[in-house]
């Protein structure tokens, strides 16, 4: 179980997480590593980088210092600052009109297309 | 730089100049910030030696990089393109029989030893980064680790490298010529490819968790365990650094043996005390200590190091059983110039395992800078790999 954070621990940068992010080990690029975003977090550099982060926490639970990725309040500061990709805008507008992230569905129908982030 | 002939050589989409990608490539886990003009991605050995040729051809220089966990700067560039070895993750077939494997530069150690299990083999070198680190960065550094104490060094355990030089050409290096990449930190070329000599993975664990009320009983615990053929591991923590990951504030002793010869054989217990020693570095660093160095002293003089790191409370901890001791200070501590002086003034090494990379570069003595010209002058005379690194 994740605790909750009284305060986020920053990253030291020390790249032992890198093995348990699901997204590092496919794509094996330093930006997605949880080490990467922290550290273009850290800049404030407000990229579609983080869109690709699953806010899965894998990196939390093996990291030495309990370091938060915190994928969702720096997504929307990024968000903030204009830089959103299609899809995030998509779905979130779906939301909004449909109440669910596929837009509009019929009684009962399953949607086609799996809009994400 | 011609971005239209190095994309021709390893594909668009393994190249990139993005802002993102340059930050995030400055650095390694040392936290050494360079500059980083452009990022590569090879996904064959033999895509190597075009980088080679084309950083020739556009005058700029290239910095192998497996995990980026260095802590000396090692893969730090100076305005130069960062060649990120990260996909050449192929493993050979497992010889069983002659306890052989061939590994790509880019395989990482923890995945290596997971592959391995079952065949009942391991690289049995271990480095508190095993879960990240890659095998082309512990050839390259000659990492040592929490084993050293029984299975050496990662020169201990390589039995060919491949070795893509300065000027493009290619080595199949054994023997004694070996020493020329082995811990050269890539100053001679890129360790493209490996054959690794593997070690039987012993069928049981136990350890020893003792804490002392003085160094001289603690020395004295050490010298027995290390007259222990059983012993797998001997690693140090001084007060300091015992209760910063939340143990009694005492200098202690953790060691492993391959049998039973500790009281603690639950795996779950060893599990979590290892997690709780590889987190060590990252947990002072957050407290404050970043710089962490890694002197090696034998004997004597080592008893007198301790005592003074001790007493000048200094977080220090590492692998005793080899005489790596690990003395973590803050940003601007001004003793880590005295931590050299007396290490100088003991005959010991300034760097253990962790390299010389940028970092270490004041504490090298002629001797090491003529070698490193040497091989400079045989490998790389244009300086078109890691510049700038060791001397
Ligand atoms: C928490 C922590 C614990 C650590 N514990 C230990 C320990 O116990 N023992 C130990 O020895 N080290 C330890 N280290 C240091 C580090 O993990 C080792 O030096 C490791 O071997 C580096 O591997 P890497 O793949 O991350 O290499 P990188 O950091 O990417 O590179 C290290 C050096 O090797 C060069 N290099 C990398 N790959 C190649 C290649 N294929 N060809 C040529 N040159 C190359 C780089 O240019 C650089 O100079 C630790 C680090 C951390 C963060
Ligand atoms: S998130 Fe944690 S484990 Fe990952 S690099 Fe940062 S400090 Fe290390
Ligand atoms: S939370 Fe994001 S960065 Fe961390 S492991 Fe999951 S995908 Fe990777």
């Amino acid at each position: 179980m994740l605790r909750e954070l009284a305060e986020n621990p920053p990253c030291i940068e020390c790249g032992l997480c890198r093995e348990v992010c699901p997204v590092f080990t496919i794509l094996r690029q330093e930006r997605i590593s949880p080490r990467g975003l922290a550290i273009l977090a850290d800049r404030g550099i407000a990229s579609v980088v983080f869109y690709q982060c699953t806010l899965c926490r894998a990196c939390r639970v093996v990291c030495p210092v309990g370091h938060d990725p915190a994928g969702e309040q720096v997504r929307a500061q990024v968000v903030a600052q204009g830089v959103e990709t299609e899809a995030n805008r998509t779905m979130i507008e779906n939301i909004r009109k449909y109440g669910n992230p596929f837009g509009p569905l019929e009684e009962g129908e399953i949607p086609k297309t799996l809009t994400c982030c | 730089m011609n971005l239209a002939s190095l994309s021709a050589l390893v594909g668009e989409a393994n190249i990139s100049t993005t802002v993102e990608d340059r930050i995030v490539y400055s650095r390694d886990a040392s936290r050494l910030e360079g500059e980083c003009l452009a990022v590569v991605w090879p996904s064959h050995p033999e895509q190597v030696a075009g980088l080679v040729a084309w950083a020739e051809a556009e005058d700029v220089d290239l910095v192998p990089r497996g995990a980026g966990t260095g802590l000396c700067g090692g893969a730090t560039p100076q305005r130069s393109v960062v060649v990120d070895l990260s996909r050449l993750t192929r493993i050979g077939p497992v010889d069983a029989e002659q306890r052989r494997v061939q590994v790509e530069a880019g395989v990482v150690l923890g995945s290596l030893n997971r592959r391995l299990a079952p065949h009942g083999l391991f690289l049995p070198v271990i480095p508190g980064s095993h879960r990240a680190s890659s095998v082309g960065g512990m050839i390259a550094t000659d990492a040592a680790g929490l084993r050293a104490v029984r299975y050496g060094t990662m020169a201990d355990w390589v039995e060919e490298v491949t070795l893509v030089d300065g000027l493009g050409r290619w080595h199949h290096l054994t023997g004694e010529a070996l020493r020329d990449a082995v811990g050269r930190e890539g100053v001679t070329g890129f360790v493209v490819e490996a054959v690794l000599r593997l070690a039987p993975r012993p069928a049981q664990r136990t350890l020893s968790l003792v804490a002392f009320d003085d160094l001289a009983a603690l020395l004295a615990q050490r010298d027995r365990w290390l007259a222990d053929p059983r012993l797998t591991a001997l690693e140090y923590l001084n007060r300091h650094a015992a209760e910063a990951i939340g143990w009694e504030a005492r200098p202690h002793l953790l060691a492993e043996f391959d049998s039973d010869g500790g009281e603690i054989g639950d795996p779950d217990r060893i599990a979590a005390l290892w997690q709780a020693r590889d987190g060590l570095y990252p947990v002072l660093a957050r407290r404050g200590y970043p710089v962490i160095e890694d002197p090696q002293i034998e004997g004597e003089g080592m008893a007198a190091l301790l005592a003074w790191l001790e007493a000048e409370g200094i977080p220090t901890f590492g692998h005793l059983g080899v005489g790596i001791v690990h003395p973590c200070f803050s940003a601007d501590d001004e003793r880590v110039a005295a931590l050299y002086e007396r290490v100088a003034a003991e005959g010991g090494r300034v760097s253990g395992e962790h390299g010389i990379g940028l970092k270490k570069k004041a504490w090298t003595d002629a001797a090491f800078r003529a070698e490193v010209q040497r091989l400079k002058a045989q490998y790389d005379p244009h300086h078109r790999i890691n510049r700038g690194k060791l001397c």
